[in-house]
């Protein structure tokens, strides 16, 4: 490195030199050549080894010129003593005394101009020939210093150019002299503007105006330069405006670079609660279950959604309301538990009873012969009711401990201002189940088969009511309305017919007023037809004014044939009974001159179908057959007899009420003339009996009286013997020897047996129409 | 409540040797109750448990079926208790009475 910085020095002290040589021109100091070397060798003492010859003829010429300068510098300003003064130079401490001999020897020193450190044989390997190849050798220039200048040559064609846009340059203080020189020289401007510089230091006495403006000028010479080449021009050549290259600046744009931020935000922690629970099999089932509602639910709701779109907002508007649905739903949890409890405490009380109900059998039946006696078990009483009497009990076809009891009054002087129907279960005694309140006096009710919710009531007003227990019992889902839509009289039987062919729901009911009707419950109203009416077979009485009128039968009970139920049978206040069909409006089948008094109550029998007992207020009882003008059996006891039933379970066995307070029961396969168990149930001059209904399954029997009271009781086993099948004969069950055993006994009755058909002939007679 | 409900319980306390009825709701607690409070408070926490209780083995030994009543017959008394899922309902009668 030294070395070449000693090249680099030298070679522009040989620049310099040249430089001045062509500037300065010769000057003529040869003189102080002499004078100056001690000290120019001293300066250049390691160099001047290996200085060639022509290297030390520049150096000897520079000494030259500064000597010259020192000089005219010295001369100038007239003080010798300054430049001896400047001959007393310091030594250096470690300078080499050299001899004078020494000093003038010469030593010589070689510049070259080839680099001995650049290697010569560097070869690289190719990789496509698979063989180092020689590099070629790399050049022995080494630029030390490379600058471009802005000057540009006149005579150069962008020159030409620039004159010709711009006009002639302006001409420049001190420039028009280098001028020369940098033209005629190979030098580049820029080398010859700082040689300017130099000399203008060096000739600072003589161009101190020049120097200065030089100096001021030095910084923004450039700018000036581009500004003149630029403003000034020929106004003619096109205004092309050139690119700056001085002037140039970096632009670099930096993108916005957006700064990160970290934004976080503390939520709420989700509220926690600690849970535990045992999950046992039943959960797991109550939830499957519920899940499988659900889904229920939804797949129902988009049915709906598909249907009918209509239908949304209904169920929209249903859910308004779900709230008090929830409401009414936990008060009829609320209220059935409490049924529940009700019932308990009952039994609890009435546990004596129960047990009788169910278990006792009177061991004294077995001491008796034939007898058989009734176990009074509970009583039930409504307490708005106590007044009035039972007009009618009905038993409910579902629930075998369950029965309705109507509410009423019989007579009609003393008629109360509303009646009653109570629905009461043996599980509670002491309360009913379900009441319903009717306008008037309840005197009769039906209970539907298929239907055992739905219960119809006949009033004394002669209007007729259908209530649904479900809905419940405050308002009656159907009520026959207007002076035209309703019976004249009390409705004194009513029962529910078998369903129309469409499934429509009907009953028909009977009045004092000898209609029959025949309800239908259509989807808001009741409508009504009249199925018959029953006029009196007497003479038509003429009235005052000459009018003829027909005396009608005054219907007391009415009753369906138990397998053909297109046939009925009416008893009336005369004591007629009166077979009809509902197909025939106009005709009767049959006309039973069955008793002196009004027929109260009628029943067929539960085995046979043709027999059938009337009970009446002249106090018999009579057994008929169907078609047969004259009865098998006559009864008398000695009282109005209220009502009579056939027993459910046996053929030859029925009980009756009579009005002194007495049941009784006959078993005609025992005794046929009389009662097997006669017994006083009520005080015999305080109640009378008004109605007896069978359990269709357990062997007590309900009776009713005047009081307000149904009385159950139990039947002993003397009342409800079963058939014993012949001994031969072992397989045959209880029906057929039930039936058997009628047929039996009205073989020996029968004492006409052909009478039957003759009766038949003349059954049809002409009812006279209104 | 409805009429209908509170006509039922008023009967009830008016049966023979009915001592006391109390209605616990879900909760445990006694929201209607005719015995004085001490008693009250026992009885609803206690028939709470055995009712829960007795409903778990019903319907553990077969998961349709479920507990409709359920009565405990004591020396002096019996307890009647008729639970549901919302509430229980508990009647102490002396049947002796």
């Amino acid at each position: 490195m030294a070395e070449q910085n000693n090249i680099k020095r030298v070679s522009i002290v040989s620049k310099e030199t040249s430089s001045f040589d062509d500037h300065i021109g010769d000057s003529d100091d040869a003189t102080l050549d002499d004078f100056f070397s001690d000290e120019c060798l001293d300066d250049d003492d390691n160099d001047e080894h290996e200085l060639d010859e022509e290297a030390k003829k520049a150096r000897r010429r520079l000494k030259q010129i500064r000597a010259s300068t020192f000089v005219r510098g010295g001369i100038g300003e007239g003080d010798e003593d300054s430049w001896l003064r400047s001959r007393q130079l310091i030594r250096p401490d470690d300078q080499m005394d050299l001899t004078d001999s020494e000093l003038c020897e010469e030593i010589p020193k070689v510049l070259s101009c080839e680099n001995k450190n650049i290697p010569q044989n560097l070869v690289i390997f190719s990789f496509r020939e698979g063989a180092y190849i020689p590099l070629p050798r790399t050049s022995n220039v080494i630029t030390l210093f490379e600058h471009e200048g802005t000057a540009i040559h006149v005579e150069s064609a962008e020159a030409k150019a620039q004159i010709a846009r711009d006009g002639e340059p302006l001409a420049i203080p001190g420039f028009a002299d280098l001028k020369s020189g940098s033209q005629t020289g190979t030098t580049t401007p820029d080398i010859d503007r700082t040689a300017d510089a130099e000399n203008a230091e060096g000739e600072n006495e003589e161009n101190e105006d020049d120097a200065g403006s030089e100096a001021g000028g030095e910084a923004d010479a450039e700018g000036e330069e581009e500004q003149k080449e630029v403003a000034v021009g020929t106004p003619t050549g096109p205004k092309k405006k050139l690119t700056n290259q001085f002037n140039f600046c970096e632009r670099a744009a930096l993108t916005y670079n957006s700064p990160s931020r970290s934004v976080e935000t503390q939520t709420v922690p989700p509220p926690r609660s600690s849970f535990g629970a045992n999950v046992v099999q039943w959960h797991i089932y109550d939830s499957y279950n519920e899940d499988f509602e659900r889904l229920k639910r939804e797949k129902e709701k988009e049915m709906l959604k598909e249907k009918k779109p209509g239908l949304q907002k209904h169920v929209e508007m249903k859910r308004g309301d779900a709230k008090t649905k929830a409401a009414e739903e936990f008060n009829r949890k609320y209220f059935q538990k409490c049924q529940i409890l009700e019932r308990m405490v009952n039994q609890n009380i009435f546990d004596e009873i129960s047990h009788d109900y169910r278990y006792y059998e009177d061991p004294s039946d077995e001491y008796r012969e034939d007898d058989g006696t009734l176990l009074p078990l509970w009583k039930f009483t409504y307490d708005k009711c106590k007044k009035m009497s039972v007009t009618d009990i009905c038993l409910n076809t579902y629930y075998y401990d369950l029965f309705a009891v109507c509410f009423g009054s019989f007579d009609f002087i003393k008629q109360v201002s509303e009646g009653h129907v109570c629905l009461f279960s043996i599980k509670n005694p002491s309360f009913p189940e379900y009441r319903i309140t009717t306008e008037s006096g309840a005197m009769c009710c039906d209970i539907h088969k298929k239907y055992p919710y739905l219960i119809v009531i006949g009033q004394y007003d002669g209007n007729v009511c259908v209530y649904n227990l479900q809905v419940g019992t405050k308002e009656a889902v159907y009520v026959s309305q207007g002076v035209n839509g309703k019976h004249s009289e009390a409705v004194n039987e009513i029962k529910w017919g078998e369903d129309m062919q469409d499934g429509e729901v009907n009953f028909y009911s009977l009045s004092a007023d000898g209609r029959v009707f025949n309800w239908v419950l259509m989807q808001n109203k009741l409508t009504l037809t009249t199925i018959i009416t029953l006029f009196v077979d007497v003479n038509p009485v003429s009235g005052p004014d000459g009018t003829v009128m027909k005396m009608k039968a005054s219907g007391t009970c009415m009753v369906f044939h138990p397998t053909n139920k297109e046939i009925f049978q009416v008893g009336t206040e005369d004591g007629l009974i009166f077979k009809c069909s509902t197909a025939y409006s106009s005709k009767y089948l049959m006309i039973y001159q069955a008793h002196y008094l009004s027929v109260h109550r009628m029943d067929f029998n539960k085995f046979n179908s043709n027999i059938f007992i009337s009970c009446s207020g002249d106090w018999r009882v009579k057994i008929w057959e169907d078609m047969r003008s004259d009865p098998l059996f006559i009864f008398d006891l000695g009282a109005s007899v209220g009502d009579v039933k056939w027993a459910p379970y046996s053929s030859t066995v029925f009980a009756a009420v009579t009005t002194e307070g007495r049941v009784y029961v006959f078993d005609l396969n025992v005794n046929k003339y009389k009662a097997i168990c006669s017994q006083q149930v009520v005080p015999r001059k305080k109640n009378k009996l008004t109605r007896i209904v069978f359990n269709h399954k357990l062997p007590f029997i309900i009776v009713g009286d005047d009081k307000g009271t149904s009385i159950t009781m139990k039947l002993s086993p003397n009342l409800r013997l079963p058939c014993k099948p012949p001994k031969k004969q072992q397989w045959l069950d209880q029906l057929t020897l039930q039936i058997q055993k009628l047929e039996r006994l009205l073989s020996l009755v029968r004492e006409l047996p052909d009478g039957i058909e003759e009766a038949q002939d003349d059954v049809a007679t002409e009812v006279g129409s209104n | 409540m409805s009429q209908e409900v509170e006509e039922t319980l008023k009967r009830i306390q008016q049966h023979k040797g009915v001592v006391g009825t109390i209605v616990v709701n879900n909760e445990g607690v006694a929201v209607k109750s005719t015995l004085d409070n001490t008693s009250t408070v026992q009885y609803a926490g206690l028939m709470g448990q055995l009712a829960d209780k007795a409903r778990s083995v019903v319907r553990d030994l077969d998961p349709s079926n479920d507990l409709t009543f359920l009565r405990i017959r004591s020396k002096k008394h019996e307890i009647m208790i008729a639970p549901d899922k919302d509430f229980i309902m508990i009647v102490i009668q002396n049947p002796t009475d």
